[in-house]
């Protein structure tokens, strides 16, 4: 009974030895092969996009990524600023809320700026697959403001008591 | 005296039908007491149907355990395990491995597309 217990432990180790290897070593091949080197070659696969489409959303994504570096580099700069007029003050000056109203307008503009492209790359697609993207583009981008305001049910009602 | 054929005896070398000899008669049933059955041990019979018992009964732990390991250790049952836990860990890594590398293309899209920045 004690070598038959052995055998059978043994038996055990080697299955999970296998399984283990194999799904370890096909996962980490599957990661290395189907990453593409492109960073639009996803839209391609996910959207089932054909190359004339794919020229067009290169051509947009070209366009559109320029504005988006300097719009970017804008933000952080003024975010920068404001974090300093911010850093060791007791309270909120007047110029400081209106940094921040600065910076709020500017990111609205950069969002608006990048849904706009958003919107024209989903034209480029199918139908189907535009609304697909476009919806999920949405979320991405939108969906962490969304997740923060419904996480502060409590805080959102205090604000239409206090406004009511 | 014992006669026990031969020599002198007239019957020698014929077939033997009977003994007409009341000494072997005699020396027959002398033989047949002589030849005593030894005594059976103390609760013989009890201690029998005990090992029959024992050995109609099911399986125990230790029977089951080295009938698996007898299993485990047949060429064609272990070859076909080996072969099984192969396959499902390739299906199962591809798999893995396709959803992470999906994952990792669309967060490249997204950080290209729309920098943390904005949202």
């Amino acid at each position: 009974m004690h070598r038959s217990f052995i055998v059978i432990l043994g038996a055990l180790g080697i299955g999970a030895a296998v399984f283990a290897a194999s799904y370890f070593g096909s996962k980490r091949v599957a990661v290395m092969t189907m990453c593409p080197a492109d960073d639009l070659s996803w839209l391609r696969t996910e959207y089932h996009l054909n190359d004339a489409e794919m020229a067009h959303i290169r051509q947009l994504d070209k366009d559109y990524l320029p504005q988006c570096a300097k719009m970017c580099a804008l933000v952080a700069k003024r975010n920068a600023e404001v974090q300093a007029m911010l850093d060791g003050k007791a309270n909120v000056t007047a110029e400081a809320k209106n940094q921040l109203i600065q910076l709020a307008n500017l990111r609205a503009q950069c969002q608006a700026h990048m849904l706009q492209h958003f919107i024209a790359v989903s034209q480029v697609m199918p139908p189907e697959e535009g609304r697909r993207y476009l919806a999920e583009m949405e979320k991405i981008t939108l969906g962490t403001h969304r997740e923060v305001e419904q996480s502060m049910p409590a805080m959102s009602t205090g604000h239409e008591d206090g406004a009511n | 005296m014992l006669n026990y054929g031969g020599g002198a005896n007239p019957a020698a070398g014929e077939p033997m039908k009977t003994n007409p000899n009341p000494e072997d008669a005699k020396l027959s049933g002398l033989l047949r007491e002589a030849r005593v059955s030894p005594p059976l041990p103390p609760r013989f019979q009890e201690r029998v149907w005990r090992r029959i018992e024992a050995g109609e009964t099911p399986a125990t732990s230790g029977s089951w355990l080295d009938a698996l390991a007898i299993l485990v250790l047949r060429p064609r049952f272990a070859c076909a395990t080996v072969t099984a836990l192969m396959l499902a860990g390739i299906v199962l890594g591809t798999r893995q491995g396709a959803q992470i590398a999906k994952q990792d293309a669309q967060a490249r899209y997204v950080a290209m597309a729309a920098p943390d920045i904005l949202r």
